[in-house]
């Protein structure tokens, strides 16, 4: 039953034709390719947009199962901003500021949050929006049959009949603990807020308060968006969106480069790939700043990662910097294993030392000279394998032996991450501090990739929920902060641009973290 | 006469039995690897972080705390008639969305079936009679060069010319399970003619090879010596016997085209069967998978099948028993 001509004999000449087919795409692209590598442009065509058009979107489907309800795991990423608001939504520098809540403020100890609401907003099908809608929300998250990802985040936060409306456009929320960042909590993409009652059908519907509204829905296929003439914050330029989904990340950058779409969005192009679409006439790339937050776990729960001083040794033994220039080409901030991407404003400007002899140091006192061990890798996203490769030779001058191992990219999040004592990973940035520090890096907290635990930072990080003072929390923050490059378990080498590919005749296109642009992202006029 | 047709009757009883009982075969163990692999349907369904209690009450829901030959039968019974149960992502039955992708698959796989063997058949036999000629060496050539060259790589290289530089073709079919057959038509092109060149390559060379036998044979020797022109030993005499060896290449190789589906459907985002598969893996909805399995095997038994009562039909050799001196 296998075909009659033998595999072999077509790898072989495989590899020949992979270059020379390669060779024709740099060329048909249009592309020159001389000694200067083509530039990938620093930032998005800005300009007028004409009126109106229509914007074809490709993305990656999360499932045949995909809905439009945000509290869901399988939530349609790319319709949730254009179809509805948060209450509140982070601006580039991480700081909580205004959407469907214009102000907010405590009581003194940070147990009793009271949200002032817009006024005159209308949700798609004309009806009012008032706080019944934004605690029927928040009650749907909280739901356990909604088994919403922030809803282990807020039910910790928020009792039963914890959530009240003195007036409809007042938003009384009492706390179980005090909290001085919880509005930085309904920042998340899961806390959209739909019409009170609709949580059947809103994974249909998808009427919200947001710059467009549905006119067709398929899960994993096509749909498309109209502008919503009475958004609150005035019409969209774009007329409306349609949405294909595309699998194939090759079929996507085709479509793009075939002039079929105008955005791909969710898709980390890789640097050759980007190469090729900012060289073609139709296309080009532009840039997510710092939006790819890339980890190396150390399993705090290993032998060797176990001992403080094998995990110092291991962030001494290398410079960021290279890492980003081989690895990311360039495209991205050296991480200095601080999480906090340096755009934030709770940033801890200190930068750790680079210290080979001082990492060979610490290994020799911890018995662990010439260490040597496995650093697993996989295709789950390009940089991955560059990553853990430079990573590796980056740690050679400290005398630190690292095999890079690729393992499967289908099971690497279930029989490799968290259980393997060394790997790279992934997040995206996005998340406003105190959930970041909290999910990822407190004891006991189900995405602590590193297992790594101390109490001290625990307490900073229960000391900083309980300061009411905004200066004085943002440095236990940065104290917080100062610890995890020190001692923590999970190390930071770099931040990385994600490069999103989109035609030359898309203007105003602007994303960072879980925020993108609807209402000024339109065609050039 | 009469006595031979009995015989014939039953080698193509015979035959028929054979390939039911490889289907079969073939149904009984993708439904227990299915089975084998870690994680029941139950667990995929809820996710890892399930409790215990959920996971064996949806167990008991699915049937799955049943015998598991008795739902072996059950599934077969159901696939017989077109049941393949429901799919684990979408909630709804397999059949109609199997029916849509397999539909789908056939337009772009029919007419590369048809094209492709025409084509490779003539341009082996021309190589095969014109052995060591220009035209010949013309044909190996670049029928090697086609094998080599795995199919994505092909479709890669068409987008380029014929979707991005001189744009004709779309490069990929934004629709997906949506389209129509008349939104699918101006995008059949290019994955047909993909699929055509990989399956064509095989098929010249096997095609050369035999007729090259063959015309290096006593009754082609025989027929030219009579005083037929070339054109007449060929076509009337060679071509009949070099196309019998041919014929299982044939068969394997439009039976192959389904796995060459796979690849070349998701660079195209067509929604054939293809990418239905590697869809309902990466989801993990067995049943789907499942249903595919068993569909691929009964498309490659009946493509066999097909080869062997052409051959038969073709070849008195094959009916009259080893009367024949081989």
């Amino acid at each position: 039953m296998t075909p009659l001509v033998p595999e072999t004999s077509r790898r072989t000449v495989l590899v020949g034709a992979a270059g020379l087919a390669g060779l024709g795409l740099l060329t048909l692209a249009g592309c020159a390719p001389d000694r200067r590598t083509p530039t990938i442009p620093q930032a998005a065509a800005t300009g007028t947009a004409a009126r109106g058009g229509r914007l074809r979107i490709a993305r990656p489907a999360a499932s045949a199962a995909e809905t439009l309800d945000s509290a869901s795991s399988l939530s349609a990423y790319e319709y949730l901003g254009a179809l509805y608001n948060r209450l509140v939504r982070l601006d580039e520098s991480g700081v909580t500021v205004p959407d469907l809540a214009e102000d907010w403020s405590a009581n003194a100890d940070g147990t009793v949050w009271t949200f002032a609401l817009r006024d005159g907003v209308r949700f798609h099908d004309g009806r009012r929006f008032t706080a019944a809608d934004a605690i029927y929300s928040i009650d749907h998250i909280l739901d356990p049959a909604t088994a919403s990802p922030q809803g282990e985040v807020l039910s910790a936060m928020i009792g039963p009949g914890g959530m009240s409306a003195p007036d409809p456009l007042t938003l009384r929320i009492e706390l179980l603990t005090p909290n001085a960042e919880f509005p930085s909590l309904l920042t998340a993409y899961q806390c959209y807020i739909i019409p009170e009652g609709s949580a059947a059908e809103i994974g249909r519907t998808g009427i919200g308060t947001g710059p467009f509204r549905l006119s067709s829905f398929e899960p994993a296929g096509t749909g498309s968006i109209e502008a919503f003439d009475d958004h609150f914050a005035g019409r969209p330029v774009l007329d409306g969106i349609d949405f294909y989904s595309i699998q194939d990340t090759t079929a996507r950058v085709n479509a793009l480069l075939a002039g079929q779409i105008d955005l791909i969005s969710q898709t980390n192009l890789d640097y050759a790939t980007a190469q090729v679409v900012s060289a073609s006439s139709t296309a080009t790339v532009a840039r997510a700043p710092d939006a790819q937050w890339y980890t190396i776990p150390m399993l705090f729960t290993s032998d060797e990662f176990s001992d403080p001083r094998v995990r110092q040794a291991m962030k001494l033994a290398y410079d960021p910097q290279t890492i980003v220039d081989t690895a990311l080409q360039g495209t991205g901030s050296p991480g200095w294993d601080n999480p906090v991407p340096p755009s934030q404003a709770v940033f801890l400007d200190e930068q750790r030392e680079y210290d080979p002899e001082k990492a060979r140091f610490l290994l020799k006192e911890a018995g662990r000279e010439g260490l040597r061990t496995e650093i697993f890798t996989s295709s789950y996203e390009s940089v991955f394998t560059p990553l853990a490769v430079a990573y590796r030779d980056a740690v050679k001058d400290a005398g630190i032996d690292l095999v890079v191992r690729n393992a499967s990219a289908d099971s690497y999040y279930t029989q490799i991450w968290m259980q393997k004592p060394l790997m790279v990973s992934y997040w995206f940035t996005g998340r406003p501090i105190d959930q970041l520090l909290n999910q990822i890096f407190r004891t006991g907290s189900s995405y602590n990739e590193s297992a790594w635990s101390n109490p001290t930072f625990d307490g900073l990080l229960d000391a900083a929920r309980a300061e009411m003072n905004d200066d004085r929390r943002r440095m236990l923050y940065q104290d917080a902060q100062r610890i995890v490059v020190e001692d923590s378990a999970d190390m930071t080498p770099m931040f990385g641009d994600r490069l999103v590919g989109l035609s030359r005749n898309v203007v105003n296109y602007a994303e960072y973290g879980f925020e993108f642009d609807y209402l000024s992202i339109g065609l050039r006029a | 006469m009469n006595a031979s047709i009995a015989p014939t009757v039953l080698l193509v009883l015979r035959r028929l039995a054979t390939a039911l009982l490889t289907v079969l075969l073939a149904s009984l163990f993708v439904f227990f690897a299915v089975q084998a692999l870690p994680g029941d349907v139950a667990q995929q369904l809820l996710g890892q972080d399930a409790t215990p209690d959920a996971v064996a009450a949806l167990r008991e829901t699915l049937g799955l705390d049943q015998n598991v030959w008795l739902r072996y039968g059950n599934w077969l019974l159901g696939s017989a008639t077109g049941d393949f149960g429901i799919s684990l992502v979408s909630g709804e039955p397999v059949g109609p969305d199997l029916l849509v992708a397999f539909r789908n698959s056939m337009l772009i796989a029919v007419p590369a079936m048809v094209v492709g063997v025409a084509l490779s058949l003539t341009l082996g036999v021309i190589a095969g009679v014109r052995r060591g000629r220009p035209s010949d060496h013309t044909i190996s050539l670049v029928s090697l060069i086609v094998m080599s060259v795995p199919e994505f790589m092909v479709a890669t290289i068409l987008v380029l010319l014929f979707a991005i530089a001189i744009p004709v073709f779309p490069a990929v079919v934004l629709r997906g399970d949506s389209a129509t057959v008349a939104e699918l038509l101006p995008a059949v092109w290019l994955p047909a003619i993909v699929l055509t060149l990989a399956m064509a390559a095989y098929i010249v060379r096997t095609a050369r090879s035999s007729t090259i036998d063959v015309m290096a044979s006593e009754f082609v020797t025989t027929a030219e010596l009579k005083g037929l022109t070339t054109r007449q030993v060929v076509w009337r005499h060679a071509v009949p016997s070099a196309l019998l060896p041919t014929l299982n290449v044939v068969a394997l190789n439009v039976a192959w085209l389904l796995g060459g589906v796979v690849v070349v459907e998701n660079v195209f985002n067509y929604p054939g069967m293809g990418k239905l598969m590697l869809e309902s893996v990466f989801n993990r909805d067995l049943p789907t998978i499942q249903a595919i399995a068993v569909v691929s095997a009964l498309v490659y038994v009946v493509c066999n099948l097909a080869a062997d009562l052409i051959a038969l039909a073709l070849d008195p050799r094959l009916r009259t028993r080893r009367k024949a001196r081989s």
